[in-house]
């Protein structure tokens, strides 16, 4: 069920309260898409990241190779599951260095030591980690709808994630109003001009228009595919107890407001029945009252859930 | 001086006469839009904590010449930035 509704979306986001196993049902999802054929990037952009962990290799802010169907080539199904870990310290480091050299371009020597300094107060900013983070989910996200046929974002605990799915709206909004700043700032300038005033910056305001519109076709491009039920859907990953319980419902109330489509429910670790039949009683209860207008997948608990064995496994109970 | 010179300066002096509160308009509210501009670019530094540092910060060399200016239109003698001394 689950896996039939992912194998027509584009992008995967699978969020859920800490330590109810997002991981290993992002990384078996996207092991039994690649089985069946597809091209799937795991995205983790939890900062305490486990997805190295679970397939037991190391994994960084590049993407690597996890997975390949073998002995197809030639068959037209190259199935294969790439991995990256997102490195928001990385993001900003690159970015800053970037402003800075853009920086020493335009700006006259005598300022080039207060620029970098300003820099500085912009890396302590406490957004900044938060945009750099954005700004490496909107970039993979880009670079894996045009390159892999799935994209699945392991996220962090969901207060985070929802914070984050919410800021592409916002910082479209914050483009918009920049740039109508902009707008405003240049008919006056032509006006102005038009009688008889000089005041020559179009370079600057170029640049800054420039600028302000890369910013905005991303923020949008992102906001875009959040909303668009046909492409991208969020899986909330449960188990069940009182208290994931409880905070998936706040989740799925949230993502209804920000328009993203919650396209299932994983009830991760659930008690065997024979071992434990009072236990899985009172779980079946907990499911059977939690109704968020999405099927709920059911995933025994699996023992020792590290390695590609293990996610095999998993990814069997998935399909 | 010439009649075409003489007329060419007095057509001016009306054209200055005329248009020139107009421009002065349009020269100040240009202003008031860019020194708005400069205050969401700066916000950071300035101690407002800014979200969005992250993305204003790439605008900051677009607008750091003007700052002097900036700084002393808004009543502001001396630089408000401890790391940044134009005068």
């Amino acid at each position: 069920m689950l896996l039939t509704d992912a194998a027509t979306r584009h992008a995967i986001f699978v969020g859920g309260k800490g330590g109810v196993g997002k991981t290993s049902i992002a990384s078996s999802l996207a092991l039994a898409r690649a089985q069946q054929g597809a091209r799937v990037l795991v995205v983790s952009t939890d900062p305490a990241h486990n997805l190295g962990h679970l397939w037991e290799r190391p994994i960084g802010d590049d993407i690597v190779t996890l997975w390949r169907a073998d002995g197809q080539e030639g068959a037209g199904t190259p199935g294969c599951v790439d991995g990256i870990e997102i490195d928001p310290a990385r993001t900003v480091d690159a970015h800053l260095a970037a402003v800075s050299t853009t920086m020493t371009r335009m700006l006259p020597e005598r300022l080039h030591r207060a620029a970098r300094d300003h820099l500085e107060s912009a890396r302590k900013a406490p957004g900044t980690y938060e945009a750099a983070v954005l700004e490496r989910v909107a970039e993979t996200l880009e670079t894996g709808l045009d390159r892999y046929d799935l994209v699945v974002f392991d996220t962090a605990p969901s207060g985070h994630t929802l914070h984050l799915l919410s800021m592409p709206e916002a910082m479209t909004d914050w483009t918009e109003k920049l740039l109508a700043n902009r707008d405003r700032s240049e008919r006056f300038s032509v006006a102005y001009g038009a009688l008889g005033g000089t005041k020559d910056t179009s370079d600057r305001d170029a640049e800054l228009r420039r600028m302000l519109l890369r910013r905005r076709a991303r923020f949008s491009l992102m906001r875009d595919t959040l909303a668009d039920p046909r492409r991208t859907g969020f899986v909330i990953v449960t188990v069940a107890e009182p208290m994931p319980v409880a905070e998936s419902r706040e989740v799925a109330s949230q993502l209804e407001s920000l328009g993203v489509t919650l396209m299932g429910v994983v009830a991760n670790r659930l008690s065997p029945a024979e071992l434990m039949p009072v236990r899985r009683e009172r779980e079946e209860a907990l499911l059977a009252n939690l109704d968020l207008g999405a099927p709920i997948t059911r995933i025994p608990l699996i023992d020792e859930l590290v390695g590609l064995a293990a996610l095999e496994r998993l990814a069997g109970v998935l399909a | 001086m010439s009649f075409s010179s003489r007329w060419a300066a007095f057509s001016k002096g009306l054209n200055d006469f005329y248009a020139g509160p107009y421009r002065k308009t349009f020269g100040v509210a240009r202003r008031d839009e860019d020194d708005h501009f400069m205050l969401v670019v700066l916000a950071e530094s300035l101690g407002v904590p800014d979200p969005a540092a992250y993305y204003t910060a790439e605008l900051l060399p677009a607008v750091y010449e003007d700052f002097h200016d900036w700084h002393q239109r808004s009543g502001i003698p001396r630089s408000p930035l401890d790391h940044i001394s134009c005068c």
